[in-house]
């Protein structure tokens, strides 16, 4: 049943919020934000055709606030919300508000995401459909689980039934560190995702993460783009990802298409989703499926040449389902965040003072960030996705290391130098890719000691007035008119950073 | 002058020695380089040191000073605060939020005794939970916030005297 939209309402923030409006509006309609208080000045606030405020900084009661969502949605005569990733978008009752509010929701239906969405439930489906699982339990008892760890052995991991993204996961070596760990992830998870449960899996050694995005219409079709591989993970969360998975061989790949297509077909799955497996030697296990688009989908689109976020509204009003283009090329995604790679990756914060973007062929920057933006301590710490694409994977992996190499970003410390070091390895080259990956080979990672040298006059400088051009925190206003520019140098008496001209 | 770097107690000494224009010679402990610097139109500049060329930004905030090279962002900070501390014979006589914040859980109490890498409190950022450890053994003076207390970043979150049980001297941490 074809039902042409006209009004999508954007229920998210940050770079997903602008990449959704900037498809949104190719496809011919209207565009809705809507922000908390902490980002009334942020880059998708101005880029769509309206904005409401929906709340207070708290997620909780703005971007995780359905009612006030709904209700902004019939405010402005919204007829679609699209939800992005993280926040509400895996959350049935959402679909469901959307649903019972005459809005169409841009997903799976809610009983699909309810059935998929929840990992626990998700296994139990892949069971019935015949696709491998990693043996697991579902945490309800202390007891029960220790039995389980005792029958697998050590290491286990943690995870939140509500997940996604390394949310709430732990890593658990041994008994003794079991119960904590259950607490922690259930705390985590109860914050995160206001889902406490959790369930424990077994740990593999040496495992690739390689999932496959689907999409399905509402007709019945289901349809598999390719894979992607994300061994690439620090603590769980993926920093860099990769199409095709360098190394996997055609009969492997179709394996793993052929189960996640079954998958989707036992769900009766519509939509965007993406369906994660673990891969090590020649097995293969199911994860979960993410009932949603996910962060890595420029990875996808820059090989098959589509835009899944225009699929997804073209399914959403009833349309059906192209067949895929043949995929072409390689592509390689690495996510800036704001944090400290040098003291154990805590999260940073601040307003950006300078922002170099990267460019040229093959480069994609997805990122809501802009000199004066507030970097806030509230919501997920990803600054941008850097995208490139080549011929081959050498021919991505030379322009990602250039781009990397171009771009500059201060005021917000974050991990650039970081993943410019990882994806410039010879590991990396190499394709020597499992989720250990960081452990093995990139852990006690410095910003090398020609670069803290280069710094270190770079502060004298600064010190001295002559990079006087960025404005500090508090005064990004341009110099006055006819105010005296310092000519460089003429400051810089000695190297007193903190001395009277303080 | 000596200078840290944020997060980062060790000192760096550093001095320039001389200067010509752009260029200028640097000591940085008991190394000499020589720098040249070029600014551009967009505020930063181009910095040469032996033969490779550094894109660089710099900005002040608040007592820092914020510097880029390259894809790399790093932060300094005067190094007299650091000495400062390490005079009270404590790594650090005070556990500060290093990000803003809601403060999860606080495992100690006023008066308690704790251990070098004893966690002391448990804060929440960006939905990820961070543990603060005593850096030194220490006696906690004063617990200044409560669970569910939302911190600011650099807020004193717990006060620390010296452990009673070693002398203050003889028990100071080497940091350097």
């Amino acid at each position: 049943m074809e039902r042409p939209l006209t009004k999508l309402l954007v229920a998210n923030r940050g770079e997903i919020a602008l990449r959704i409006i900037r498809s949104a509006r190719l496809f011919g309609l209207k565009t809705v934000a809507v922000y908390s208080a902490a980002d009334a000045k942020s880059a998708h606030v101005g880029a769509a055709d309206e904005a409401i405020a929906i709340g207070p900084a708290q997620p909780a009661k703005s971007y995780l606030d359905i009612a006030a969502i709904i209700a902004a949605a019939k405010h402005c005569g919204a007829d679609a919300i699209h939800p992005g990733y993280g926040f509400l978008s895996e959350r049935p009752e959402f679909a469901q508000a959307a649903a019972d509010a005459q809005i169409v929701f841009v997903g799976p239906r809610p009983e699909v995401m309810a059935a998929l969405g929840d990992k626990v439930a998700a296994r139990r489906i892949a069971v019935a459909a015949g696709v491998p699982v990693v043996p697991g339990i579902e945490a309800a008892e202390i007891s029960a689980t220790r039995e389980f760890a005792a029958l697998v052995g050590y290491p286990l991991v943690v995870k939140a039934a509500a997940g996604g993204g390394g949310r709430g996961m732990r890593v658990v070596a041994q008994a003794a560190q079991l119960e904590s760990a259950l607490g922690a992830a259930a705390r985590e998870a109860a914050a995160a995702f206001g889902d406490g449960r959790i369930f424990v899996e077994k740990y593999l050694a040496h495992p690739r993460h390689i999932e496959i995005q689907l999409l399905g219409d509402n007709h019945g079709a289901v349809a598999a783009l390719g894979e992607r591989d994300c061994s690439i993970q620090r603590r769980h969360q993926k920093i860099i990802e990769e199409s095709p998975a360098p190394g996997l061989s055609g009969a492997m790949r179709a394996k793993i298409i052929d189960a996640a297509l079954k998958l989707a077909r036992a769900a009766h799955y519509t939509n965007a989703g993406t369906a994660e497996f673990l891969v090590e030697g020649d097995n293969f296990y199911f994860l979960e499926v993410n009932a949603r688009l996910q962060v890595e989908h420029p990875v996808t689109e820059m090989r098959f040449g589509c835009d899944l976020v225009c699929e997804q509204l073209r399914i959403a009003s009833g349309g059906k389902l192209a067949e895929p283009a043949a995929p072409r090329g390689a592509a390689i995604e690495c996510r800036i965040n704001a944090e400290d790679p040098e003291h154990d990756f805590r999260p940073a914060t601040g307003t950006v003072l300078h922002l170099s973007v990267p460019g040229g062929p093959g480069v994609r920057f997805d990122s809501h960030l802009a000199r004066g933006a507030e970097v806030t301590p509230w919501y997920d710490g990803l600054l941008g996705k850097l995208v490139c694409y080549g011929a081959n994977r050498e021919e991505a992996r030379g322009r990602l290391v250039n781009a990397l190499d171009e771009f500059a970003l201060l005021g917000v410390t974050n991990n650039a130098a970081y993943l410019r070091d990882i994806v410039a390895s010879e590991q990396f080259r190499d394709a020597k890719l499992s989720t250990h990956f960081i452990d093995s080979f990139f852990s006690g990672w410095e910003i090398g000691k020609p670069e803290i040298d280069a710094a270190i006059v770079a502060a004298a400088i600064t010190a001295g007035g002559a990079m006087g051009d960025i404005p500090s925190d508090g005064a990004a206003l341009p110099l006055p008119a006819g105010a005296e520019r310092r000519s460089p140098w003429d400051s810089l008496k000695n190297f007193e950073l903190w001395g009277s001209r303080r | 002058m000596k200078l840290t770097r944020a997060g980062d107690l060790r000192e760096i000494d550093a001095e320039v020695i001389s200067r010509d224009g752009g260029t200028m010679r640097v000591r940085i402990g008991d190394r000499q380089l020589t720098a040249e610097f070029t600014p551009n139109a967009d505020g930063g500049g181009v910095l040469a040191i032996d033969g490779r060329r550094y894109r660089v930004f710099g900005a002040r905030r608040k007592d820092s000073i914020l510097v880029s090279v390259g894809p790399a962002s790093l932060e300094f900070k005067p190094a007299e605060a650091a000495s400062r501390r390490r005079a009270h014979g404590l790594a650090a006589p005070e556990v500060i939020a290093p990000m803003p914040g809601k403060v999860l859980m606080v495992m100690v109490r006023d008066g308690d005794l704790v251990e070098a890498g004893q966690p002391l409190v448990v804060i929440e950022a960006m939905k990820m939970e961070t543990t603060l450890a005593a850096e030194s053994a220490a006696m906690v003076k004063h617990v200044r916030v409560e669970e569910g207390q939302m911190v600011d970043h650099g807020a004193v979150l717990i006060e620390l005297s010296p452990s009673p049980a070693s002398s203050v001297r003889e028990s100071a941490p080497r940091v350097e």
